[in-house]
């Protein structure tokens, strides 16, 4: 049934004679292969918080809830840039494909009003599945980008809102890329993979169309303003402009300059303790007394209390320095010289000589952050560590003073700081 | 055969294609509806996404758009000078406009209390980034226009 050609209904109402399934082709080329990475290492990080060990169930309690548990084996402690790697990936890529999203978005608008909107129970269906394809792209990029700003005005639960969004947007578009590959092929077919990137504005015609298929060319276009070139190198420069803004600060060092308006471009100073912080002390309500002259480290095993060392003696232990990353699922990492003592030392030191699995216990009232369990080889790897003093200094108080586990490869949020319990099994 | 294509309108492949994707997605929905807090808020937010870009971004920066080409160009096209002119403002405007979308949580200062909590940085630099970005983005642009001014003017 036709809509009467009203508005956006109407045929002559996209006007643009860049639109076509050329462009959309074009577009959806390129951005593809940012979502696929984005999804990957979003999958990635998901297994990194190894949610099937210990207390680290990330929502809905212990072992209900947490996703596809598919992976089945633990996330690794080497090489220590792992996770750096694959979470700044996932940031960069996700906010780099913002612009090809919404270009591609407005390429294929007419498409929003296609007239008759309903041609075949098939039409309603695909349609159907393209709302949750677009309703799902830009729910999981939005919430991704709001939560890397750390402005949570969303109500819900950010993980599994995100993490499932995802999961609606890539089943819906495996299915789109199926049903739509014979237009792309068609597409590349008519006006060549990249022969419209050479035409000047005198030869820009607009896309005609391809018969076989109901497509976003415009009927009744107007002339030209802007090459496919010009439009095609512009949203490539702002992808490109974006990506290298969160690279700074993932990459750190002189990059770190370009992410002027990344959140976690800028360092508080020059400091040995002045690298971006978390969560600062003050954000998490532990009381003074607590990280003061009593504070003791309590060494444990599941039934018992085994050890209690002062700071002081922990200092005497065989310390080890190792230079590490430390990488925030909001993607951006910072690498330091952190010195501590092994945490296979201490398991020893509870009597546990091979450790399975390890409880961290901090001293933070409640959140999510204030408990996580590492696998045996997180614990085991001679470079996982109690830190108690970095870059030759010791732990200020944001960076998680008296002591905090540092180790290869841990997403940051788990390497719990203001530690005032460990649990060796 | 046939009468299945006629009826539905594309072959069966299409249709369990479709369901197989359908069900994925209705998994995930009510997994996700089942996990988080207010669930209501969820839907909306998923919902109130594509409201927000099809009938409120989208329209807004094509409006504008079509403002700018009316006020620059003549009617039935414009020279070459012209259409430049209109592609250097353009240009810089969606940029700047793309960067204030993503970045607006600490442009625009709704993160700021929590960020600056969090972060322990003291000094709000964004918004002030943003407005000198947005002007060096402006001022390149004109630079390169005036670059450009005199093979633009020879052109017409």
């Amino acid at each position: 049934m036709r809509l009467p050609d009203v508005g956006p209904f109407g045929e002559g109402f996209w006007r643009s004679p860049l639109r076509g399934p050329w462009l959309a082709s074009v577009l959806s080329t390129v951005l593809l292969p940012l979502i696929a990475v984005c999804a990957l290492t979003g999958f990635a990080s998901h297994w990194a918080y190894d949610t099937d060990v210990g207390a680290n169930a990330v929502w809905g309690g212990a072992a209900a809830g947490n996703g596809f548990d598919l992976y089945g084996f633990d996330w690794p402690a080497s090489p220590p840039w792992l996770y750096a790697a694959t979470q700044g990936l996932h940031v960069v890529t996700g906010v780099a494909a913002i612009p090809l999203l919404l270009a591609k978005l407005w390429t294929v608008i007419p498409k929003l009003f296609e007239n008759p909107p309903l041609r075949s129970p098939a039409h309603a269906l695909e349609r159907l599945s393209l709302v949750f394809l677009v309703g799902g792209a830009l729910f999981t990029f939005a919430s991704g980008v709001i939560n890397i700003q750390l402005w949570y005005p969303f109500g819900f639960s950010f993980v599994p809102a995100h993490y499932y969004g995802a999961i609606v947007m890539l089943a819906a578009l495996l299915v789109h890329v199926g049903l739509k590959l014979p237009v792309m092929v068609a597409a590349f077919r008519q006006r060549g993979l990249t022969a419209p990137l050479r035409e000047d504005l005198d030869h820009t015609e607009p896309e005609p169309g391809l018969p076989e298929f109901h497509t976003s060319a415009p009927h009744g276009a107007v002339a030209p303003t802007l090459t496919r070139r010009a439009l095609l190198g512009g949203v490539g420069a702002a992808s490109a402009g974006l990506a290298l803004m969160t690279t700074g600060q993932v990459v750190g060092g002189p990059l770190a300059d370009l992410a002027v308006l990344a959140p976690r471009g800028r360092g508080r100073g020059d400091g040995p303790n002045d690298f971006p912080v978390n969560k600062t002390f003050a954000a998490v309500n532990i009381p003074a007394d607590k990280v003061g002259p009593d504070w003791r480290l309590l060494l444990h095993t599941p039934d018992e209390r085994r050890a209690e060392l002062t700071r002081d003696e922990l200092l005497a232990m065989e310390l080890v320095t190792a230079e590490l990353p430390i990488a925030c699922v909001e993607g951006w990492s910072t690498t330091q010289a952190w010195t501590g003592v092994r945490l296979s030392a201490l398991a020893r030191l509870a009597g546990v000589d091979e450790p399975r699995e390890l409880d961290v216990r901090s001293m933070q009232p409640g959140g999510s952050l204030d408990r996580s369990t590492l696998n045996r080889g997180q614990v085991t790897h001679p470079d996982a560590l109690l830190a108690l003093r970095v870059n030759g200094a010791d732990l200020s108080l944001d960076h998680g003073y008296p002591a905090r586990i540092i180790v290869p490869a841990l997403p940051g949020v788990k390497c719990t700081k203001w530690v005032g319990k460990l649990v060796f099994s | 055969m046939q009468g299945f294509r006629e009826r539905y309108g594309a072959g069966p492949l299409h249709l369990l294609a479709l369901l197989a994707s359908l069900a994925v997605v209705a998994y995930a929905l009510s997994r996700s509806l089942e996990l988080t807090s207010n669930p209501e808020r969820l839907l909306v937010w998923m919902g109130g996404s594509i409201v927000a870009h099809d009938f409120v971004l989208l329209p807004l920066y094509a409006t504008l758009g079509v403002i700018a080409a009316v006020a620059l160009l003549p009617s039935g096209g414009g020279s070459r000078l012209r259409i430049a002119a209109l592609n250097h403002l353009r240009f810089p405007a969606l940029a700047s406009g793309l960067l204030l979308l993503v970045w607006y949580p600490l442009i625009g200062g709704p993160a700021e209390r929590t960020f600056m909590r969090n972060s322990g940085l003291t000094k709000d630099v964004y918004l002030d980034r943003w407005i000198i970005l947005s002007a060096a983005l402006f001022a390149l642009s004109a630079a390169v226009f005036a670059l450009r001014y005199r093979g633009l003017r020879r052109g017409t």
